[in-house]
């Protein structure tokens, strides 16, 4: 019995060891983390945030692979970011294209983003999230009129006009709110 | 009686089990605010109003209170299945914990004197009720989560490993059982549980 008692209390031991661990991307950081990596990462790089945040939502960089964000943030490309220049100053454009491509769906633990990376492994890089094969699955199935059709959201890339916690990179069903439509699901 | 390796291997399992539960202890990476500045024009019309004398504004600016924030449940289908994978792994590592047969090293087995089999003691019990809460909890997932088993992502997909991993894991354990429960004298079984045990804790791992 005194045994089982010295166990558990090693256990125990282990158990307050292990969560006080912060979660890395490494493998073995992530095998020994117990931290919640169900989502993406989310955005820590204050440059990132304030540059991508000033006119949209700043997207996780784990919500797409670096080939897309390679495409998506050069000098070139940000001349018509969907529609507007989003033009910035090269060594800020360099800060913010390495942050994204260093945190990348494909360099994750974080499970959507190994999702998103699975999902665009093959064919070519896609610039938009929501073109990718895994985040347009799991929206197929939302009638048009809660998302296009609703004043509240216009479009599929407002994560976070319905995902209430899309900041913090977590993109759980229940945590989903639907403006206008309360009983979504 | 078992050998002593077995033993520890059964301590480290249950150890392990254990640390895989503690991921309930949520932590988040602190996330920078990322939500866009809401300026409401009710906003600026209380800004204009903000003099000694009363704001004198329609009923629709001044009653523009924010929406309220949205709490998630706290039960959903989401965590019902993880709290019934909590529990299976709670159980496995109770049912590894209360295995008989500890004590007993070395030459001091051979003279020990053998103690009658017990099929519904505590070890027993718990292990019954660890591949039973299995099945529940696998069957549980393919109901709720089957539109995330996607074979076309491949193996390395996290969710097909936590479909596959927890339904092997779960089919181990109730191989285990049956092995033991059907059988007159002591078999062994205890690898097949703890492999089991060991692929539902990494497939909670993969997915949590």
């Amino acid at each position: 019995m005194l045994k089982k008692i010295k166990i558990a209390a090693l256990m125990s031991s282990a158990l307050f060891l292990a969560t006080a661990a912060h979660a890395g991307e490494t493998t073995s950081e992530w095998l020994l983390s117990f931290e919640r990596m169900k989502g993406v990462k989310p955005v820590t790089d204050k440059k990132y945030a304030k540059e991508c945040g000033e006119c949209h939502f700043a997207y996780q960089p784990g919500l797409l692979p670096a080939k897309s964000w390679d495409k998506l943030l050069n000098a070139q490309a940000l001349k018509n970011h969907f529609g507007d220049n989003a033009e910035m100053d090269a060594a800020t454009l360099e800060a913010v294209h390495d942050y994204a491509v260093n945190n990348a769906a494909e360099t994750s633990w974080y499970k959507r983003a190994r999702k998103i990376a699975v999902s665009t492994a093959s064919g070519p890089a896609p610039l938009r999230i929501t073109e990718t094969r895994y985040i347009a699955r799991v929206h197929e199935d939302i009638p048009a009129k809660m998302i296009k059709g609703n004043k509240d959201v216009k479009s599929l890339s407002m994560c976070n006009a319905c995902h209430t916690q899309a900041a913090k990179g977590v993109f759980d069903s229940d945590t989903v709110n639907i403006p206008n439509y309360p009983d979504w699901d | 009686m078992k050998p002593k390796s077995s033993i520890k291997l059964k301590r480290a399992l249950a150890g392990l089990c254990v640390l895989a539960a503690s991921g309930m202890a949520h932590a988040q990476d602190a996330a920078l605010d990322l939500s866009m500045p809401t300026e409401s024009k009710a906003s600026h019309s209380f800004i204009l109003a903000a003099n000694d004398a009363p704001a004198n504004l329609p009923a629709s600016v001044t009653s523009s209170s924010p929406k309220a924030e949205f709490e998630p449940s706290f039960f959903t289908a989401d965590n019902l299945h993880q709290y019934m994978g909590f529990a299976t792994l709670a159980l496995v590592a109770g049912a590894a914990l209360s295995a008989p047969g500890e004590g007993c090293e070395g030459a001091a087995c051979a003279t020990a004197p053998k103690q009658p089999r017990q099929t519904n003691g505590t070890h027993a019990q718990l292990a019954k009720a660890a591949a039973a809460m299995a099945a529940f909890t696998v069957t549980d997932g393919l109901l709720t989560y089957w539109k995330d088993f996607h074979m076309e992502d491949g193996f390395s997909d996290p969710d097909n490993l936590h479909v596959m991993l927890g339904t092997v894991g779960a089919a181990m354990m109730m191989y285990a059982v049956n092995k033991s429960a059907n059988s007159k004298t002591p078999v062994s079984h205890a690898g097949i549980a703890e492999l089991g045990g060991v692929a539902m804790a990494v497939a909670v791992k993969l997915t949590w």
